[in-house]
């Protein structure tokens, strides 16, 4: 079954030039190069991947924050490219962004009421009171929130408020950028859960990005690995969790410290750190640190494929892991 | 058990604000052994940076602090600054969470490690440099002769991190305390991080106290485990003690709280209605008690009375601080 | 390094783009006057005859465009007013010719230049010490007497006017006491010791008047910088407390303050006008001032653009010396 296909993203390439001198070759930091990346209605997917894999960059992208320096994305199944300023708004009313720090995406002088109507004004409406009432309804909080400022709330009460705003022009995917990471544990399940809350009841769908991956874990159905740049590793999450078929997954995954004393994980500990953005490795970006690289590696960039027979799961990796036995 | 190095009784850390006097840690006891690591865990406001900076001496003039840290049984609260200042760094260090921040960005690396090494050795510059290479190339930073003349900003996040514990381990100290020294990198880093811990930890029999909220990492490394709330010690034991018998229903909330990478997604996660309070903000009864689901099966307690630190019956060393005598379910 | 010199020389070249039009914009204005320089020049009575003589041996008979070349073409090749025996030689580099003081511009700025340049540097050292001392004191005492008695200072010297300043040090100092010489000036190859008794009290009278704004940068940098993570380290290291302020405090505080002190000494030598009228010293200032008064439009484009120059040169210095300061900055 394929239902409809919210956002569609074809080889997306996102670089930033270099301010430097004239005279030195432009240099450019290619944060995402070449993604493909397609989420369905009622889907939640998450986008791991450490600092400087571009998932922040992608997020962006898939949002029109940013334009893409090549590829296409489609919105609704429309070819949204390369739509600026008013074209914009019914991308806006499908997809929403919701930011990592809730303290500085939320301007400390307008009251939360200011807030949740912006996003209105934008669409060129204007909210009723009920209406705003309802939002704070939807994302734990009260009426009497309404007047107050951002500082008198809670990190978690402030990511709330985060999230209401997004949801006011009832969109159809938000995509949660470190939705959690500025959060306490305490807070982060009680965001987590709301997240699932409003997945149910409004049907929304989600691109959650993040670096941790059992966040990610909890809340994805499905799941994209970014390094460097590009996707090398998706699936259902289930599969990619319990059997990752690229080798950075799985050394991402035996990373991960698992709160039982006494486990000792076979931990595959990388070597080095993730090569610059500016100058990525030729051939497959995770070749520098990975332990089963062979010359092959290096000369062309290997491209996802199906893991074992299994279409929904792919890997971008000459190598990868043998299925679990 | 071996004897320990490091011994904190009664520590209480008074901040003197505009809004008058703010307890951010309200009595805690804790003493860890060379070798040995003691994880303090807790969120944000909850004492555990505080504790730390008040074993280091290194709070603000504003703050006061009270209780005893002994150090191999020499008591350091109330020594004159000069005496501390010796202590500083050569015997007690600190690791930051934030390398980039703690290092100083004017000066190479090599010189900072450098300046550690000559504050307590009378040395030349040179040697101090020489021992600082020496250092930095324990700490794996490949080329070390060469990158010590580099400044803080043209390293990794990871290989900063690694400075700043070449920098504190300089002095050979025999405790290290670690206020969340992963926290601000990438998973596959933080393995190699708290790799080079562990076997620093082995070679020299440093003392480690682990400062962390994230339970994943406390469960690997930490022996010993004190979990704080509100300025005070919710619960205390060895780490299987809170990881398989937890018995203070913060400990509980926050194991369920988890989302965890080894297990198939529960459907929701056990939450902890509410935030943490702000240190000061709970006068009487259990700080945890407006946030606690067990308040209503043990009543009026809870709002009087403050729960101190109770042994577990039959449980060795395993203390919490709640009225409910029993342990709490796992499901609320 | 090649990028330090690519930096340079760009700003080099850009510092000749500003400098032309900084110099068409300052001659469009002047010579937008409708005071007439030959009427001065031409003496009275006047007869149109011997107006137009005037005019056509300044040059000012020519379009302002033309005259404008003629000004650039002086400062490469020099200048010649008139003919035969009457002609006036203004040799390269040419800045223009004052016909009121009968000398070349270039002349006259070097004449007067030792006597500000005097005033200034002796001014600003000064001004330096007092104000990064006592900016550094009111940190470290903050919230104080002593650092509000800095604050207070520092407010009374922003506000002060420089002349009322320097009236009342020559009152005091010079009749009332009797302790200094009230003006003049003597170079310092005649004498040293006259040199600098005969400076000492306008470098005071700057230096207070100065100080006021280095005491109130130095102050809140210092706070800044004194709450920052890498201030900690140096403490947890073992840092006493006087390298915490000043090797590690200082340091970083450093890149602002020598910013502000090299514009505004800058600034200040292309003329402390008021001090030098107060002090009846004959400076760039006091040049420029009777320049205006007599209409001497040559020396005042000269002084102008020369003003305009240094400062133009103390930002590129400032910036070169920002990044030697400050290894994070790079001059790409």
């Amino acid at each position: 079954m394929s239902s409809a296909e919210l956002l569609r993203l074809d080889g997306v390439r996102k670089y930033f030039g270099l301010r430097g001198a004239p005279w030195r070759t432009g240099q450019t930091v290619k944060a995402v190069d070449g993604v493909s990346f397609v989420v369905r209605k009622g889907e939640t997917v998450g986008l791991v991947g450490e600092s400087g894999s571009g998932k922040s960059t992608l997020a962006r992208v898939a949002t029109r924050l940013l334009d893409p320096t090549s590829g296409r994305v489609e919105i609704g199944g429309k070819d949204v490219t390369r739509f600026r300023g008013r074209r914009l708004r019914p991308v806006r009313r499908t997809v929403q962004m919701v930011f990592q720090d809730p303290q500085a995406s939320l301007n400390p002088r307008q009251s939360v009421g200011t807030i949740l109507s912006t996003p209105f004004r934008a669409q060129g409406t204007r909210p009723t009171r009920a209406q705003l009432i309802e939002l704070l309804h939807k994302v734990g909080l009260s009426e009497e929130h309404l007047e107050r400022y951002p500082h008198e709330f809670s990190g978690g009460q402030r990511q709330r408020i985060g999230i209401a705003r997004a949801l006011a022009v009832s969109p159809d995917l938000l995509i949660c950028d470190e939705p959690v990471s500025a959060l306490d544990v305490s807070v982060q399940a009680q965001v987590l859960n709301l997240l699932a809350d409003l997945r149910d009841e409004l049907g929304l769908s989600y691109v959650v990005v993040a670096h941790d991956l059992a966040v990610v874990r909890q809340v994805a159905s499905r799941v994209a690995v970014m390094y460097l740049g590009t996707i090398v590793e998706e699936g259902p999450s289930d599969q990619v969790y319990a059997a990752p078929a690229h080798p950075y997954t799985k050394a991402l995954l035996s990373a991960v410290p698992v709160p039982e004393p006494g486990v000792t994980r076979d931990r595959i500990v990388l070597t080095g750190d993730v090569p610059t953005p500016i100058s990525p490795p030729s051939g497959c970006p995770f070749r520098t640190r990975c332990y089963k690289a062979e010359d092959v590696c290096a000369t062309t960039r290997p491209v996802l494929e199906p893991v074992n027979g299994q279409t929904e799961h792919r890997a971008a990796c000459y190598f990868p892991e043998p299925p679990p036995s | 058990m071996a004897e320990p190095v490091l011994e904190v009784h009664d520590l209480r850390v008074t901040f003197d604000t505009e809004g008058g006097l703010v307890p951010a840690v309200d009595g805690i006891d804790f003493s860890v052994a060379a070798g040995q690591t003691l994880a303090i865990v807790g969120e944000s406001g909850s004492g555990k940076s505080v504790s730390s900076a008040a074993v280091m001496g290194i709070l603000p003039s504003n703050a006061e602090v009270k209780g005893e840290v002994l150090l191999d049984g020499r008591e350091l609260v109330g020594l004159p600054s000069d005496e501390l200042r010796k202590i500083r760094g050569n015997d007690i260090a600190l690791v930051f969470q934030d390398a980039l921040s703690a290092l100083n960005p004017y000066y190479t690396v090599g010189w900072q490690v450098a300046e550690a090494y000559r504050l307590h050795h009378d040395v030349s510059k040179k040697a101090a440099f020489q021992r600082a290479i020496e250092l930095l190339d324990k700490v794996g930073i490949p080329d070390a002769a060469r990158r010590a003349k580099s400044y803080p900003h043209e390293f990794s996040g990871g290989m900063r991190q690694r400075v700043v514990i070449a920098m504190a381990l300089v002095n050979d100290p025999r405790v290290l305390i670690a206020d969340e020294p992963t926290t601000a990198l990438d998973v596959t880093v933080q393995a190699q991080i708290m790799q080079l811990l562990a076997d620093v930890q082995e070679e020299f029999g440093t003392a480690l106290v682990l400062i962390s909220h994230d339970l994943g990492v406390v469960a690997e490394v930490a022996d010993d485990v004190l979990v704080m709330y509100a300025g005070r010690a919710a619960e205390r034991g060895t780490v299987r003690d809170l990881f398989h018998r937890a018995a203070h229903p913060y400990s509980l909330g926050l194991l369920g709280a988890m989302p965890r990478i080894d297990v198939p997604p529960r459907p929701r996660l056990t939450t902890i209605p509410g935030s943490p309070p702000s240190p000061g903000s709970i006068k009487t009864g259990c700080p945890f008690q407006p946030r606690c689901a067990y308040t209503e099966r043990v009543g009026e307690r809870c709002i009087t009375e403050r729960p101190e630190l109770t042994p577990r019956p039959g449980e060795g060393d395993h203390e919490a601080a709640c009225h409910l005598g029993r342990r709490p379910e796992a499901v609320v | 390094m090649p990028d330090i010199l690519w930096f340079i020389i760009r700003r080099l070249l850009a510092t000749v783009l500003v400098m032309l039009a900084l110099s068409l914009a300052v001659y469009l204005i002047f010579y937008a006057i409708p005071a007439d320089p030959a009427h001065l020049a031409c003496g009275k009575p006047c007869t149109p005859d011997r107006l137009e003589q005037a005019r056509h041996f300044m040059q000012l008979d020519q379009s302002t465009i033309q005259q404008y070349l003629n000004f650039l073409k002086g400062i490469f090749a020099g200048r010649t007013f008139g003919e035969g025996a009457a002609a006036v030689h203004c040799n390269a580099p040419c800045f223009g010719y004052s016909f009121p003081l009968a000398r070349p511009v270039t002349t006259l700025i070097l004449d007067r230049l030792p006597v500000t340049a005097s005033i200034a540097v002796g001014a600003a050292v000064l001004w330096l010490i007092i104000g990064v001392s006592l900016g550094v004191v009111a940190a470290l005492n903050r919230g104080r007497p002593l650092d509000r008695l800095a604050v207070g200072v520092a407010l009374i010297g922003v506000s002060t006017p420089s002349f009322l300043l320097g009236l009342l040090a020559i009152l005091v100092f010079g009749f009332w006491l009797n302790m200094v010489p009230v003006n003049g000036y003597v170079p310092f190859s005649e004498s040293p010791v006259d040199w600098a008794w005969h400076l000492v009290t306008p470098w005071l009278v700057l230096a207070v008047l100065q100080a006021a704004s280095y005491i109130r940068l130095t102050r809140a940098q210092m706070l800044e910088e004194l709450n920052l993570d890498h201030i900690t380290t140096a403490r947890a290291k073992g840092a006493g407390e006087a390298r915490v302020v000043v090797t590690h405090g200082l340091r970083g505080a450093l890149v602002p303050i020598v910013t502000l002190f090299g514009l505004d000494l800058g600034g200040l030598l292309g003329g402390a006008i008021l001090t030098e009228k107060v002090f009846s010293m004959q400076g760039l200032g006091e040049l420029l001032i009777s320049a205006v008064g007599q209409l001497d439009v040559a020396v005042v484009v000269g002084v102008t653009l020369f003003s305009a120059f240094l400062i133009i040169v103390a930002n590129l210095v400032v910036d070169i010396v920002h990044g030697a300061l400050d290894p994070r900055v790079s001059h790409g």
